[in-house]
């Protein structure tokens, strides 16, 4: 890239601007490993105890949950080697982190009490999932992750109307809407864009 | 009367680095030696101009045992981006 001034015309440097503006705002992309990878954990969560509550006498079906540590040591592991990778800091990086970070204190409570509430914490999780997941829809500009979002709320509100062993089923079917399809689209437009 | 474009920006790379710099609160070096292209030494003193003019900051630091070398726009930078563009506007719509 040359450094003299004056031998490019105010086009091209209007055009130099939105591609630099666009190239530093490439890598919110690679979110999409973040939504299959829970998207997974869940969704296996959500039909094991559906499962074992349903076909087995196992005393602790809510065990399957456990699936959610190696999911979090995986999650920290991986953003912290992308933080590095990425070489910089947007802000809407910064508010997409934060606001799943808050997301995860938020719910925490609901899964640390869990047996307080019957175990039954699909509707309350489902509906608070759809707040995130649509604004990161929005962040990315990613209507597939808006459309997850508002399907969290509809899913969530339809748990409250099932019997407590179908919510598990309801969660599953959520989580592949609201997670994994729209993670899956985000990771082939990412694909695709490279 | 067109307002002059500030030649400090009206610069293929400088500009670049300034473009680059305005969508992200702060960029590594090699960032954005990746996204212009430009060779290290030449990077590197256009981010000695900019940061002369005191629009961007340069702060240096260790990521590990490797020296990081970090860039900011500041203020001063934001507003003469802002002035650059809006003279640029002129030019295009005359």
């Amino acid at each position: 890239m040359s450094t003299e001034t004056n031998d490019f015309s105010p086009q091209q440097s209007l055009d130099l601007i939105q591609t630099m503006i666009r190239q530093a705002q490439g890598n919110l992309l690679n979110n999409s490993f973040y939504f299959i990878l829970w998207g997974w954990a869940i969704l296996l969560a959500n039909l094991g105890m559906y499962g074992l509550y349903k076909f087995t006498d196992f005393p602790y079906p809510y065990a399957v949950w456990l699936i959610a540590i190696p999911a979090w040591i995986i999650t920290m592991i991986y953003g912290s080697k992308q933080g590095r990778k990425a070489g910089k800091k947007t802000h809407l990086d910064k508010i997409n982190m934060w606001m799943w970070i808050s997301y995860g204190f938020s719910i925490l409570p609901f899964i640390i009490f869990m047996q307080n509430i019957g175990f039954n914490v699909n509707p309350v999780v489902l509906v608070i999932t759809s707040v995130p997941t649509f604004l990161t829809g929005i962040i990315l500009r990613f209507r597939p992750l808006m459309m997850g979002g508002i399907s969290f709320y509809a899913f969530g509100i339809l748990c409250f109307l099932v019997s407590p062993l179908n919510q598990y089923l309801v969660g599953a079917v959520a989580i592949g809407c609201g997670y994994l399809i729209p993670g899956y689209l985000l990771k082939n437009m990412r694909e695709k864009n490279v | 009367m067109f307002k002059e474009l500030d030649p400090l920006l009206h610069s293929q790379l400088r500009l670049a680095i300034m473009s680059l710099l305005m969508s992200v609160d702060s960029a590594e070096f090699t960032f954005i030696k990746e996204q212009t292209g430009a060779t290290a030494g030449n990077l590197s003193v256009q981010i000695d101009k900019l940061s002369e003019a005191g629009y961007i900051e340069v702060t240096k630091s260790f990521k590990g045992k490797k020296p990081l070398t970090t860039c900011a726009v500041t203020k001063k930078g934001l507003s003469a981006f802002e002035n650059y563009v809006n003279a640029l506007k002129q030019y295009i719509n005359k």
